[in-house]
């Protein structure tokens, strides 16, 4: 919702601040902003007018880039919306173009506020999304006001599960399969829409403990598609299925490593389409894995010669899958 | 003829109506010197080349005027695009009214093979040719081939993939 910019009296911030954080926190200098073209300049402790509520900033949030440290994104801030006491994250305008290789194909990739702007509308109320809304600040900048999501990322919880993999794959993956197989409904729900997430990886899912679902978060790139409207987002999907099977991704140097009879049963082929140094043929390491579940598997593999290019088409594959699970495990989920 | 005006539909359909469905690539160029070598001697062969430019999402640009900008450009050069294909067949021996040049401005959320093959039927062409980009099996992962899509989901028609 677009509501007008507007200021409020450094004395009723202060009032505002001491109410949810006691007097003393209340800091002795700091700026009151509506304007937040230039972001670095909005600093800890400073507050943020946007559509005239304030919002009291915290902390840069951070970005795990596997197995890189964290890196700040100085455009997203966690704040207090002071009327409330809620905590919230600012998404401040950023725009960003740039190139991201997967498979050795390099694929040109935007950042568009305007773009998560429209996907948060359009999934208000939809579960398996983070929710929030927008704001046109002084300046007319689109910023996204993020309801927080308490609750650790799903592959850290996948990757927890069980003593092994077969401990996992039989006492676990029945609902792990149920819950992506809803993530992946949320994706189609979006590509119904015409829209893309444009950045599908595993560390953009959520376990919400509070309403004990997973939600996407982080929708505003978008990508330069080709004849494959949603191809990327599906190598995307693909490269998760991979993780959730395998309970992590099985590497090629660990198996050369440390279980070289697995490895030199490995072809080319056998490789994930999109990293050469994941397997996707899990069958290989994994025997008791269901072929309906590794036919699935395969469609991401250097081998595939048909790709996904839908989720339905995904979705059918894994509906198999799901019922030769139920068969394997006993288990419906 | 404009994308509205099919009033000579019915004449073609007693001709041999080719969709040339082209870019500014190198491949289609190929596409279309293979034709003007292919057909140039056939009397009775129409020849419709098709410019599909998707609309591009407001995601990728700061502002409106930006895009519209980007539109009109591409819109120019693809034209002038368009008439250089054409003065390879006129060169070729095609005569003029056999020939016919289309540009078509399409939404970002349908594809381009869709498109041509959404052209090909309100046309009523015999034959689809297009070029071939030689994608890489990653790049066909990633992004699709509209070639492949157009062998594979064609109906009613001839499908000529130009190497």
């Amino acid at each position: 919702m677009v509501q007008p910019a507007e200021t409020l009296p450094e004395a009723a911030v202060r009032e505002l601040i001491a109410i949810h954080a006691g007097p003393k926190r209340v800091p002795a200098r700091f700026k009151i902003i509506t304007d937040t073209s230039d972001f670095f300049k909005v600093e800890y402790n400073d507050v943020v007018v946007l559509g005239g509520v304030p919002y009291w900033v915290h902390r840069c949030e951070k970005e795990g880039r596997f197995g890189i440290d964290d890196e700040p994104k100085y455009w997203v801030r966690r704040a207090i919306e002071l009327t409330t006491g809620a905590t919230k994250i600012l998404k401040l305008v950023f725009h960003e173009q740039f190139e991201t290789t997967v498979g050795e194909v390099t694929i040109t990739c935007f950042r568009s506020p305007k773009k998560e702007a429209r996907i948060l509308d359009l999934v208000a109320g939809h579960r398996n999304f983070m929710h929030g809304h927008w704001v046109l600040d002084a300046a007319g900048n689109n910023v996204r006001i993020l309801e927080f999501i308490h609750g650790p990322r799903f592959d850290d919880i996948v990757a927890g599960y069980g003593t092994d993999h077969y401990d996992y794959f039989h006492r676990y993956f029945p609902q792990v399969l149920d819950q992506y197989l809803e993530l992946v409904l949320a994706i189609k729900f979006l590509h119904d829409h015409g829209e893309k997430h444009g950045d599908i990886r595993r560390d953009h899912i959520l376990w919400d403990v509070d309403t004990k679902t997973n939600r996407w978060i982080d929708f505003d790139y978008n990508y330069q598609q080709g004849e494959a409207l949603f191809g990327f987002d599906m190598q995307g999907l693909g490269n998760i299925l991979i993780f959730v099977a395998g309970r992590g991704d099985v590497l090629v140097p660990d198996l050369y490593r440390n279980q070289r009879e697995i490895f030199d049963t490995l072809w080319g082929e056998d490789l994930s389409i999109a990293y050469k140094n994941r397997v996707a043929n899990l069958k290989k390491i994994y025997p008791y894995i269901p072929d309906s579940l590794n036919r699935a598997l395969l469609h991401f593999s250097v081998g595939a010669n048909i790709f996904y290019e839908t989720t339905d088409q995904l979705l059918d594959d894994l509906a198999r899958a799901r019922a030769d699970m139920v068969s394997l495990t006993g288990r419906q989920a | 003829m404009n994308e509205h005006d099919f009033g000579d539909l019915a004449r073609r359909d007693t001709e041999r109506h080719l969709l040339a469905a082209v870019d500014e690539s190198d491949n289609s160029k190929r596409a279309v010197m293979f034709l003007a070598d292919f057909f140039s001697d056939s009397q009775n062969v129409f020849v419709t080349l098709l410019s599909i430019i998707p609309e591009p999402s407001e995601d990728f640009f700061p502002t409106e005027t930006e895009r519209r900008q980007w539109l009109t450009e591409k819109e120019t050069a693809m034209r002038n695009t368009l008439a250089g294909y054409k003065e390879i067949l006129l060169g070729a021996g095609f005569q003029d009214g056999r020939i016919a040049t289309r540009l078509s401005i399409r939404p970002g959320t349908i594809s381009i093979g869709d498109a041509i093959l959404e052209e090909q039927e309100k046309l009523r062409c015999c034959i689809v040719v297009v070029g071939r980009r030689g994608i890489t099996h990653s790049e066909e992962f990633i992004f699709g081939s509209t070639s492949s899509k157009i062998l594979h989901q064609a109906k009613h028609c001839a499908v000529m993939v130009v190497e």
